[in-house]
């Protein structure tokens, strides 16, 4: 179908979050992502589909990988991408951004994607703008990109996720990607756990996950895999745990626990980048289950069946 | 034209005041729920005779009110004026018309202004103004700490001395629990109710929201119902332990309600406020970060609208009043985190009650004139404006076959971040008359 064709009313401007989609239209996103991935072997990487379009990326926060893995997809799709550089310190409130969008619609982009430090600014934005928006993180609220790459990434390598138990450890109050990609892997039919301190625990958990509080306890639930969060460092000054030692003895992969992970065949995930010697131990850098540079390939590879996606005439039919 | 040479004025006429007759309403009063069909005549500021078939003297109006509720109008002990410092979100003259439009013809000014009113010489030109701007009645309430900084004792003989009814660091607890001793203390040689605006700032710092199911699924920072139930319990046994009157302004929660109810058995001097939003909205409203629906003390869950409104039913609640915030269009617009707390209320709060609860039978109009009428003026110590002979004219007629579409043009608020905006609901205020004007008429 052209590009530019009508959005048909059952299409989707936005993506902003993993809950309100559908189990039809997350199967249609990691199934478009296939073919896409297979480009990346081929000499000549790049498809037409999105010629002619333009991109824009607006970070309000600190980010290099996720940044570069959408400017690779949109130029693999043959979008044009422009970064609108935004300084942190001079922007900080909503106002300034719907300014921004004032902007941008008059320079008639496509697609914006956005990452903002605040949770519900690309909804915000997505309002104001014809443009589709693309949520590269916004707050402890989402991040549907990562969600995806997850799902696609643990699916390719255990050929099916429903059964599948994955374990998130860490930081689950603060982390967007806590929330997206957990929402997906319940969508999918993976069972999902946590662990973590109290602290940072979501109080309503009991509504939609089970929480593990020491590695025995949640080793013997037999997970797929373990899926580390990043400690966020400058959080610490909070107090929501005593020390970096503390954390790293109670919930850390330690050397010992990798090697029972080995013999018990788990993956392990991690959304990078790692603490080293916080959450992680340099030798599951190396571990032979390790998915997190594949995590990381995956990610290109769904952005743009996301991009792909909303574009007119391209989505999922009868959702 | 010399200055000398002005145009002489015209000469007063000295006519008798045009008498008024509402004819056919049915009067509401607080003490029971039967609605009584009568003719109401107005001569002067008085209602001169209340009952059926009434005539008036030659060159009488006559107001057709069948059909209609005629009730005392309604007085609001939480209003933010906005003036001085903000008057691009309101001013005393809009929010006296806004008022006007809701049914209000009494409203208590918050003291969280820039500056805010924390001595009598400030308090004196809030009055000022208000006499020249406003056509209802106005009360300034006094800060209880300079600056509402919580740290020293505000000028509170002096606020008193100019007609403070209350003072109050509304927008903010008095967090150092000595210095809201010692201000209880103090204001009870000048019998000064203390009004208290109940949060625990250690632990809703940062907070936008209600924090539970809703605030996670949002990734918005919350706010913990324990916020406000700490402070509330800690006001309530100052209060018990100084004799001081604590007025507990917008209870949120059904646990902070609760603690009310017991030391309101215990016998302490406590009275307390409920907002209609309160009663009407909860934390799953705010769907798509929509920022009319971000205030402080937050919208809670499902569960808390009922309580309250079991709370109101069985007199938990002293008083209903809006906490009525107004706030530009522009910064509604921030995201949600950065928006500002609050939202308008003066003139969709009558209606609200009538569609939402009046209407469906979940309590008649004798609970409305009580806690929106009658109990309010208790609360600064004013007598109650019954429509009975020799009363003061100070009544609404209220339509409930008509519906009011809450749109920018209907609202005479500088402000309209209400989430009734562009909503219809049924009932109107069909005319509201204060010391026997008619100050609105449709």
């Amino acid at each position: 179908m052209s590009i530019g064709t009508k959005r048909a009313p059952s299409e989707r401007k936005d993506l902003l979050d993993i809950q309100s989609l559908s189990v039809a239209e997350i199967e249609f996103l990691l199934e478009t992502a296939v073919p896409f991935k297979e480009l990346f072997s081929r000499s000549v990487k790049k498809v037409p589909s999105l010629r002619g379009k333009t991109v824009l990326t607006l970070f309000y926060e600190p980010s290099t990988r996720t940044l570069s893995s959408f400017e690779i997809a949109a130029n693999r799709l043959s979008a044009d991408v422009t970064n609108f550089s935004v300084s942190t310190s001079s922007v900080v409130k909503g106002e300034t951004i719907l300014d921004t969008i004032e902007t941008l619609q008059s320079m008639r982009i496509d697609y914006i994607v956005i990452r903002h430090s605040v949770s519900g600014v690309p909804n915000l934005v997505a309002r104001h703008t014809r443009a589709s928006v693309l949520n590269a993180g916004d707050g402890f609220h989402a991040h549907p990109t990562q969600a995806l790459l997850d799902a696609f990434t643990l699916r390719e390598v255990t050929g099916d996720l429903g059964g599948r138990r994955v374990l998130i450890v860490g930081d689950l109050l603060h982390s967007r990607v806590a929330r997206s990609t957990s929402q997906i892997f319940r969508k999918l039919g993976t069972e999902v756990g946590v662990m973590g301190p109290a602290t940072l625990i979501p109080r309503t958990r009991h509504d939609f996950l089970r929480r593990f509080t020491d590695w025995e306890e949640a080793m013997a639930w037999k997970p797929d895999a373990i899926y580390l969060l990043r400690v966020q460092l400058e959080r610490q000054k909070e107090q929501f745990f005593p020390s970096i030692g503390e954390y790293h003895r109670l919930y850390g992969l330690t050397t010992e626990r990798l090697r029972r992970m080995s013999d018990a065949g788990i993956y392990l995930m991690h959304p990078g980048p790692v603490n080293r010697g916080v959450e992680i131990c340099d030798e599951a850098m190396a571990y032979e289950r390790s998915l997190i540079n594949r995590q990381v390939e995956n990610g290109i590879a769904v952005r743009m069946a996301a991009l792909y996606w909303l574009t007119p005439g391209h989505g999922c039919p009868g959702t | 034209m010399g200055a000398l040479e002005r145009k002489p004025l015209p000469t007063m006429i000295t006519e008798p005041p045009t008498a008024l007759l509402f004819q056919g309403g049915q009067i509401a009063g607080e003490d029971s729920p039967r609605l009584e069909t009568a003719d109401v005549l107005v001569q002067g500021d008085r209602i001169v005779r209340v009952g059926p078939g009434l005539q008036g003297p030659p060159g009488t109006r006559f107001l057709d009110c069948r059909g209609c509720i005629v009730m005392p109008s309604m007085f609001d002990v939480h209003v933010h004026a906005r003036e001085p410092g903000r008057e691009d979100k309101e001013t005393i003259a809009t929010c006296s018309e806004a008022a006007i439009n809701g049914g209000v013809t009494g409203m208590v000014l918050m003291p969280n202004t820039t500056p805010a009113i924390d001595s009598g010489s400030l308090v004196q030109s809030v009055l000022d103004t208000a006499r020249e701007k406003a056509r209802i009645a106005v009360w300034q309430t006094g800060c209880i700490t300079k600056g509402r900084l919580g740290q020293e004792l505000a000028a509170i003989a002096g606020m008193k001395a100019k007609g403070v009814p209350m003072i109050t660091d509304d927008g903010n607890p008095v967090s150092n629990a000595n210095v809201l001793r010692r201000a209880m203390e103090y204001a009870l040689d000048f019998d000064l109710p203390l009004a208290s605006h109940c949060e625990t700032m250690e632990l809703s710092h940062g907070g936008a929201m209600n924090e539970g199911r809703m605030s996670y699924q949002l990734g918005i920072p919350g706010i913990p119902a324990c916020s406000e139930e700490i402070c509330l319990s800690r006001d309530l046994r100052l209060a018990q332990f100084t004799g001081a009157h604590v007025h507990i302004q917008h209870v949120s929660s059904a646990r902070g309600m609760e603690t009310i109810r017991r030391f309101k058995n215990e016998g302490v001097r406590v009275t307390c406020e409920v907002a209609p939003h309160h009663l009407l909205f909860h934390d799953g409203d705010i769907g798509d970060y929509d920022t009319h629906y971000k205030m402080n003390p937050p919208l809670r869950t499902p569960e808390d609208n009922e309580s309250l409104l079991e709370g109101l039913i069985e007199g938990v609640f002293d008083v209903i009043a809006t906490d009525h915030a107004p706030h530009t269009e522009f910064e509604k617009k921030y995201d949600f985190v950065n928006a500002p707390f609050g939202i308008t209320g003066l003139e969709t709060a009558l209606v609200s009650l009538y569609h939402h609860f009046v209407k469906t039978g979940k309590f008649g109009w004798d609970l409305v004139v009580k806690r929106y009428s009658a109990e309010p003026r208790r609360v600064i110590k004013l007598d109650p404006v019954p429509v009975r002979e020799g009363g003061v004219a100070e009544f609404i007629v209220f339509d409930p076959a008509r519906k009011t579409r809450f749109t920018k043009a209907f609202m005479r608020s500088k402000s309209s971040n209400t989430p009734f905006l562009d909503q219809e609901l049924d009932g109107m205020v069909a005319c509201v008359v204060r010391n026997g004007e008619v100050l609105l008429e449709r």
